[in-house]
């Protein structure tokens, strides 16, 4: 009797240090490093601020209307053209390390001010606004981890992606790119920096983004993003 | 989401005589040339920085020390020391971007006009669209996609207003009389983050009237966020240790709960 009490107990004891176990150790899904690279990404000497770079010419000083100023070194009026377009766009998004291959849609932003993402679980949207792939600045590919109703997307995995993993992306004109993963975390999605994730300038990142982190089952919502950063490899190829 | 500033002649940034204001920092300037049937020189400060100027050309926007600057517009290849066909004198202060435009006023004669452009940031997904009526021509009104944008404005005067980003039919129409279509465009692209500052310019009777356009690039914010998921799924899964420990959990209660069982029974 005592022996079966014993058992019991042992039991209960292990089936209370798993759950302990998994509380504490459960590491946020996504959970990564990317400050570094963040921070090489906002740096100056790799990104043009909008803030106006210094000047060495000296303002003109207090003179008589119409006298010229000797010293003036005032650079020419260049006359310029308009608009410019868009040379190509993503249509194409292959993940190998997570087995996905899936359409990328074009999408802007919602009544709410988001980024638009598909209604479609299978679909990858590519930020329009935003530079395309290959291009200067951050473009950006968002997709679902999942949906009520429809399940896991194409992002599921997204969380699993390491430095290393080799993403490519087909193009309209007929060619692909390959990227390189640099860095993966997780942010609150408060604190995602929209700033850095959709920089226009500075060197070509690619950056997918899905959802992460706890959800909230009262108002459906995970209340983290999962971002990866990934770098051109430099290996245009033309299929 | 749709503002609305009407403006009479825009001088905010006329001149303070005489004096040279202590600013650091610069500011950015864009020429647009206005005033019809006339090719000029542009000097700023007596130098000579704008050669052969075209009617209803405009300038990249040029980054100038913030101060005071002469403007001087000549006739093209006209003496340097000749007089002026008009001169202003102009306060650039820092941060400002300004476009500074050679045109003619509602009676037809030539004048400078100096412009304050709207920079501050614009929401995701939107572009902003300037309208300046700057021609010797009467109040129009400015009509996209065929609804009002800008309504009886006169010369001298600006609408600004954020506008989804898109192609829009543009109509410049007489002041209360849809019917009565000055110039239209077909499909005037307003890129997101950009503000798009539309020039009408020339003398309407003239038959110079028509539109220039100058872009402002850059001005565009971030979405606020990326929502992608309301499945719940992620994370719902066991790791296979905690599986183990629960199978282990489970035999052992299993085992002792089954091993009592007997011993009770074997008590009765």
């Amino acid at each position: 009797m005592r022996n079966a009490l014993a058992l019991v107990a042992t039991g209960i004891l292990v089936l209370g240090i798993a759950i302990g176990a998994w509380i504490v150790s459960r590491p946020p899904v996504g959970a990564g490093d990317a400050i570094a690279f963040e921070q090489a990404l906002t740096s100056p000497t790799t990104s043009g601020t909008p803030s106006i770079p210094p000047t060495t010419t000296s303002p003109p000083e207090d003179r008589p209307v119409g006298t010229p100023d000797p010293a003036a070194s005032i650079p020419q009026f260049t006359v310029g053209k308009y608009p410019e377009t868009r040379s190509r766009i993503p249509v194409t998004l292959h993940i190998p390390a997570i087995d996905q291959d899936a359409p990328i849609v074009a999408a802007g932003v919602d009544p709410n001010g988001d980024m638009e993402v598909p209604d479609n679980v299978n679909d990858v949207a590519w930020y329009r606004h935003g530079p395309a792939p290959g291009e200067p600045g951050s473009a950006v590919l968002a997709a679902h981890v999942d949906l009520a109703g429809q399940g896991p997307g194409v992002f599921f995995r997204l969380h699993e992606l390491e430095p290393g993993s080799a993403i490519s992306i087909d193009f309209d004109d007929g060619n692909s790119e390959t990227y390189r993963v640099e860095a993966r975390t997780l942010y609150d999605k408060e604190e995602l920096p929209t700033a850095v994730v959709f920089s226009r300038e500075g060197p070509p990142v690619l950056t997918l983004i899905t959802c992460g982190g706890a959800f909230d089952e009262r108002v459906k919502r995970y209340d983290g993003n999962v971002v990866v950063y990934a770098v051109p490899m430099g290996d245009e190829t033309t299929s | 989401m749709r503002k609305l500033i009407m403006m009479a002649v825009v001088f905010a940034l006329a001149m303070v005589p005489g004096t040279a204001l202590a600013q650091s920092g610069e500011g950015t300037v864009t020429v647009v040339h206005g005033v019809p049937d006339l090719a000029v020189d542009v000097y700023v400060n007596g130098d000579l920085t704008l050669s052969d100027f075209e009617y209803g050309t405009v300038t990249d926007p040029l980054t100038l020390p913030a101060g005071d600057y002469d403007i001087a517009i000549r006739a093209a290849g006209a003496d340097a020391a000749s007089d002026p066909v008009l001169a202003q004198a102009v306060t650039l202060p820092a941060g400002a971007n300004a476009t500074i435009e050679a045109n003619l006023d509602g009676a037809g004669a030539p004048v400078i006009s100096v412009w304050v452009n709207d920079i501050s940031a614009i929401d995701a997904g939107n572009g902003r669209v300037t309208v300046r009526h700057t021609a010797a021509a009467p109040n129009v009104d400015i009509v996209a996609n065929d609804g009002a944008l800008f309504s009886d404005v006169p010369n001298g005067a600006e609408g600004v207003a954020d506008v989804p980003s898109g192609d829009y039919n543009v109509k410049v129409t007489a002041a209360g009389d849809a019917s009565t279509v000055v110039t239209e465009v077909a499909a005037l692209t307003i890129p997101e983050g950009t503000n798009v500052i539309v020039y009408a310019i020339g003398d309407l009777e003239g038959g110079s009237f028509q539109l220039a356009v100058q872009t402002l690039a850059g001005l565009q914010a971030a979405p606020n966020g990326v929502p992608t998921g309301t499945g719940g799924d992620l994370g719902a899964a066991m790791p296979a240790w905690f599986v183990a420990m629960l199978a282990i959990a489970g035999v052992l209660i299993a085992a002792g709960g089954t091993a009592g069982l007997q011993a009770a029974r074997r008590q009765r």
